[in-house]
């Protein structure tokens, strides 16, 4: 489920876990890493997953596309051979989920890109001018926010069939800024009363070297936070919009279109449904795990400022 | 003009795709200890509701009643037969309404052969065969009660050529010139040309309308008029309830001209997830599945409470080439496609490709080689007709006199630097069209013709077509009996050729089969028009399929009939010793 | 709001490439002649302005154009599904809000314990569930596996009408099991982890340490804190529309749910341009309509808010 616009900033702005830390058990404590390493876990997983995506071509052990045998290979629950079993053309599924991990992934990292620029410089502008400006950007981005995401795409993809990759990318990019705006802006108001920015204008710093020299580091933190939690959105919403028909377009294997191909026969070839999907949660699992974890260990770093 | 892309379901399932054959048998059993505790929860359940009412449940009589729930993937959009196109609404609408005469299981359409009576009850011709007099049958009435009369087929024509009205269905009827009324039970037909197949134009592709409902609103408002979702026919079923998004009901017309639908109630219930569709089927929840996935076919076959029917519609697949050069306006002189202008090239394209195998792969059972620009079930002689066959080395050596050779060793071959390349459309709504493709891109890489599958959204599909801007597509077409349709699909001034196919003798040798009388001469005039298909190949002639349906044990089916499985509907029954407790519901509690 | 969503769908309709009447029916069979004729029917043939302006005045007029894949008003079309898609979310967002915030509550008041840290981990996993395949899963596994309950629509297709009153009711019932068992259990996820935050912030505010501190019993402090604590999960709730609306969509697709969620994609299929414009319209009013209403609930239960 997409989070919650808005919601996210007053958990980051709210102190932080004030548990102490003697308060775990001793047990627990030797096998949970601690909580300030406590996002290195998630972060593993999401490094694997895109080593994985990278290394598909080698880690995959058959091709994505059907084999010259086709004929015997068709529907082969799962196996030594093909752990995940095989297609309707005879294509091995833990090859194509690999390979699917790619566009899956890379298409959200991508669009998270384009909607990070996009929303940190309109929020850094409505945050930095204030007055006038800020209050028609605002308003603007209020109207954006009212109008439901997955409508917006579902509408766009009826009217633009067929949409290529790369329009694919900027559509969930261009529909995807609007909470990140709305954090920076806050952010970036709250930092323009800190005595560091007050003193930096004083000595005639502006415009975009203030931005780049005194703003933009203060904002990473929060902007890798809402990355990572908005990659995990992306991947979900991509496979729901592939299950639908309307996202990434076959004989392109992406997680959501293997399992559109696969529903239809889910009572007898599971393994088309099941696989791909397990993908999907684990992947979004862990990049949500790692915003979460990143939140805390950043809160708690701000705890003495 | 009675062929059209097979952009709907009525052709191609979405998602119909390859066999199955295997079962996952520990799955099953473990589904069956599943069932074994689902069904003990289900009596607790029931145990905890009973008493809470008193059940309405007169028992069926004999071998009528019953009801059967068909499982269907979309929606009708209308129930006014002028505007329905799609099997999920003809199949209702053929229930409620009638035509003048139905054609026979044969499906022949030169004169009247094998027709027999509907709503006209008989019928003599015009010496000059230029007119067909109908009589109506004095005892047909209208669901409301209304007789039916000439005045209603005189009607039916109007609004079936009403430029407001634009149905699909118009085109059939283009050599009928007029109806008139000659008393209040007799019609009269008349056509503009004396043809092979103008009494089934004048019957087949026309319901009749009652006059009495729809005539007192202008024809521009028929077509979003409430009787296009609460319809009244005078067919066998009449129409119960239709609740948007959820359910469609018939029940039987117990006072009907013609005898009661033997069933009591006949119910679509709508399920667009194909998944969800085999659940409820495989759950018992319906009784009927019109197109069953091939992968489904062997689950269906192990579950015990249901069976398959075979069903061959009139459906055949191919690869289109387009003749021309790309976005070459239909009228102008055309330049030749820069690969498939060459009959050579397009040869041993269609000898690479080893369609018995491809086909069995894709359709398993399911699937036959196609002979040519027509279904077997309407071919009257395929033992003449002599296929390219499968042979890789001589498409190799055909490409090679044709001087397309792969001179930079890269895999694909060239000829005077253009490479041998072309795309492929593949309508995105038909995964069995999709798996051709991806097969058909292998076999091609091997002879060294490098093919790019564009996947294409129906309704994007069809202007490109009509704008020529392909190269090749992965084509069906859904035909009518009869096959005139044949002229606007392949004959050189069709609407539908996209491919630009031009063959002067094709031409000729299609207009004497589609015009001459006699039977005998009819066939060898046929297998010489699709030979000539065949040998000028500008199509890969890939696949004919059958969809067969799944149905519950207890329900008996007379006979599926190719143009549509629902022809029958009014006969199926219900085996009285396997009634299970909707088909005891009675008819007297219709919502 | 509504007019932006308004002048979206609107332009939307206008930058879509090829010919909305070619959507109308299979372009192929038509005549370019007839053709000529519905876009003038249709009043595609005019200015984009005039147009905007009809658009505009026909929407504040109720009046939401004509569905071609249902061959029927727009208006009519909503008035069959938005009930039923309310009916639905009510039921998922009420469920989700009482759980939720009972399951954040009482994982606030055990922070940090291993039994908090396994529910969240849990409410992590749920929550990173795409909601189809979460749908599919289900209905997998008690419709096909263990069919005990019915795998789509909202009453049983032929027995509904022959049945009393209260076997009635359990029909219904049970088909609105799964649909609402998938909606529920994500947003009951998204709750609690809020729920559990908000309720830790309280814990540790000065009210509950005087109150503690007055000796007052735990269950009772435990209350008073769950009573601040609930605040932000109002606003939540109106923030939580659109996601819901999200799973709606595709819970409805997967359980044949007659909603507005299924309305919209059977539309998008067959290009029904006026009722895709109209679905995204009404989900942003829903949307507005649903922050406004946390708006004054919050309004109504914070004695700060109430007073000034």
């Amino acid at each position: 489920m997409t989070q919650p616009a808005g919601v996210r900033e007053r958990s980051i702005a709210r102190r932080p876990d004030n548990v102490a830390p003697e308060a775990i058990p001793g047990m627990v404590r030797g096998v949970l890493p601690s909580r300030r390493q406590r996002w290195k876990v998630p972060l593993a997983f999401v490094v694997l997953l895109a080593g994985v995506a990278a290394l598909a071509p080698v880690l995959a052990p058959f091709s994505p596309d059907p084999p010259a045998n086709y004929d015997t290979l068709q529907y082969l629950s799962p196996s030594r051979a093909h752990p995940f079993g095989t297609d309707g053309v005879g294509r091995d599924v833990l090859s194509r989920v690999l390979f699917g991990s790619r566009i899956s992934l890379s298409l959200a990292f991508a669009s998270v890109a384009l909607s990070l620029l996009l929303g940190t410089s309109y929020g850094a502008v409505a945050g930095l001018f204030g007055g006038a400006t800020d209050r028609w950007l605002m308003r603007g981005l209020d109207v954006a926010l009212s109008i439901p995401r997955l409508l917006l795409l579902l509408a766009v993809t009826a009217f633009w069939e067929d949409l290529p990759l790369s329009a694919l990318i900027i559509l969930l990019g261009t529909t995807g800024w609007f909470d990140i705006a709305r954090l920076v802006r806050g952010e970036v108001q709250q930092l323009r009363r800190r005595d560091f920015i007050v003193a930096a204008q004083a000595t005639g710093v502006r415009g975009m070297r203030m931005l780049r020299l005194h703003i933009l580091p203060h904002l990473i933190p929060l902007l890798i936070v809402n990355a990572t939690l908005s990659v995990a959105g992306t991947i979900a919403l991509e496979a729901g919009l592939s299950y639908l028909g309307l996202g990434v377009q076959p004989p392109f294997p992406s997680w959501g279109n293997i399992m559109a191909e696969g529903s239809g026969g889910m009572a007898s070839q599971w393994w088309l449904t099941v696989f791909p999907g397990m993908a999907t949660v684990i992947a979004v699992l862990a990049c949500h795990a790692l915003g979460d974890a990143l939140r805390d260990r950043f809160a708690r770093d701000q705890v003495p400022a | 003009m009675n062929d059209h892309p097979s952009r709907d379901r009525s052709v191609d399932t979405p998602n119909t795709a390859g066999p199955v054959v295997r079962i996952n048998t520990a799955a099953t059993r473990l589904r069956a200890l599943g069932q074994s505790v689902g069904s003990a929860l289900v009596v607790a359940g029931a145990i905890a509701t009973a008493g809470c009412g008193p059940k309405d449940t007169p028992a069926a009589v004999g071998d009528t009643g019953g009801t059967m729930v068909v499982v269907i993937p979309a929606e009708p959009r209308t129930l006014f037969p002028p505007r329905a196109n799609g099997t999920q609404e003809l199949a209702v609408i053929a229930s409620v309404f009638d035509r003048l005469a139905e054609i026979g299981p044969e499906l022949t359409t030169v004169g009247e052969a094998g027709f027999t009576p509907r709503l006209a009850e008989r019928w003599s011709w015009a010496t000059d065969s230029l007119s067909i007099a109908f009589t109506i049958n004095p005892a047909a009435r209208w669901h409301d009660g209304v007789p039916v009369r000439a005045e209603d087929v005189r009607y039916s024509f109007h609004v079936y050529t009403s430029d407001a009205v634009a149905s699909e269905a118009r085109a059939l009827l283009g050599n009928v010139d007029s109806v008139s009324v000659r008393d209040s039970l007799t019609a009269v037909v008349w056509f503009k040309r004396r043809t092979p197949q103008q009494f089934m134009e004048a019957t087949y592709s026309m319901f009749i309308l009652p006059s009495h409902v729809l005539s007192t609103l202008p024809d521009s408002a028929l077509t979003n008029a409430p009787f296009g979702r609460a319809p009244i026919g005078s067919g066998r079923f009449r129409f119960s309830a239709w609740e948007a998004g959820s359910r469609l009901e018939i029940v039987a017309d117990t006072t009907n001209y013609r005898k009661r639908a033997v069933l009591d109630r006949v119910i679509w219930t709508f399920v667009p997830d194909l998944g969800a569709a085999t659940v409820k089927l495989f759950a018992g929840e319906a009784d009927f599945l019109e197109q069953v996935r091939p992968e489904a076919i062997a689950q269906v076959l192990a579950t015990p409470t249901l069976r398959l029917e075979s069903n061959l519609p009139l459906v055949y697949g191919f690869v289109g080439f387009n003749l021309n050069a790309r976005r070459t306006a239909a009228t102008a002189p055309a330049a030749p496609h820069p690969v498939f202008g060459d009959v050579r090239v397009r040869r041993a394209l269609a000898m690479a490709v080893d369609r018995e195998r491809m086909v069995r792969s894709v359709l398993d059972s399911m699937g036959m080689v196609a002979f040519g620009p027509a279904p077997r079930a309407l071919i009257p002689d395929t033992s003449g007709l002599r296929p390219l066959g499968y042979n890789v080395a001589a498409a190799k050596a055909l490409l090679d006199s044709a001087q397309w050779l792969d001179t930079n060793n890269d895999g694909i071959r060239e000829r005077n630097g253009t490479a041998l390349a072309f795309d492929l459309l593949v309508p995105s709504s038909s995964a069995t069209r999709g798996k051709f493709a991806t097969l058909l891109q292998a076999a091609w890489k091997e002879i060294g013709a490098k093919v790019s599958l564009l996947s294409q959204d129906p309704s994007a599909l069809g202007p490109r077509l009509e704008a020529r801007d392909f190269d090749a597509w992965m084509g069906g077409w859904q035909t009518n009996p009869g096959l005139q349709g044949t002229r606007q699909t392949w004959a050189s001034k069709g609407t539908s050729n996209y491919q630009g196919y031009a063959s002067p003798t094709f031409d000729a040798v299609l207009d004497s089969a589609l015009t001459s009388f006699d039977v005998a001469r009819t066939r060898g005039l046929w297998t010489r028009v699709l030979q000539q298909a065949i040998d000028d190949a500008p199509s890969v002639w890939l696949y004919e399929q059958r969809l067969p349906v799944a149905v519950h044990k207890r329900i008996r089916i007379p006979s599926l009939r190719a143009d549509g499985w629902y022809a029958s509907l009014a006969d199926w029954s219900i085996d009285p010793a396997q009634r299970i407790d909707r088909d005891k519901i009675g008819l007297g509690v219709a919502r | 709001m509504v007019f932006v969503a308004a002048t979206l769908a609107f332009l939307l309709l206008q930058l879509a490439p090829g010919d909305p009447v070619s959507a109308i029916a299979d372009a192929s069979n038509v005549p370019p002649e007839l053709r000529a004729q519905w876009r003038a029917q249709q009043g595609f043939d005019q200015p984009v302005a005039t147009q905007y302006v009809r658009w505009i005045g026909n929407i504040a007029r109720g009046q939401l154009g004509h569905s071609t894949s249902q061959q029927r008003a727009v208006s009519a079309v909503i008035a069959d599904r938005l009930p039923n898609t309310l009916l639905l979310m009510g039921l998922a967002l009420g469920a989700s809000l009482l759980f939720g915030a009972a399951l954040g509550a009482w994982q606030a008041t055990r922070a940090g314990s291993l039994t908090d840290r396994a529910v969240s981990f849990v409410s992590l996993v749920l929550y990173s569930v795409p909601e189809f395949w979460f749908a599919l899963m289900l209905l997998f596994v008690f419709s096909y596996w263990i069919p005990v309950l019915p795998a789509t629509g909202m009453t049983d297709a032929a027995m509904y009408g022959s049945m009393s009153t209260g076997e009635r009711l359990w029909d219904r019932a049970r088909h609105l099991v799964l649909p609402w068992t998938a909606l529920t259990v994500m947003g009951t996820a998204i709750f609690a982890r809020y729920q559990r935050v908000a309720m830790r912030d309280s814990l540790a505010e000065q009210f509950v340490r005087t109150a503690r501190a007055k000796g007052l019993t735990t269950f009772l402090v435990n209350w008073h804190a769950w009573r601040t604590a609930m605040l932000p999960m109002i606003t939540l709730a109106g923030l939580f529309f659109p996601a819901l609306l999200t799973g709606a969509v595709f819970v409805e697709r997967v359980f044949g749910w007659p909603g507005m969620g299924s309305a919209l994609l059977t539309a998008i299929n067959s290009r029904d341009y006026a009722l895709v414009s109209a679905s995204v319209i009404v989900g942003s009013a829903m949307t507005a309509l649903g922050s406004l209403l946390a708006d004054l609930l919050r309004a109504l239960a914070d004695p700060r808010v109430r007073r000034a």
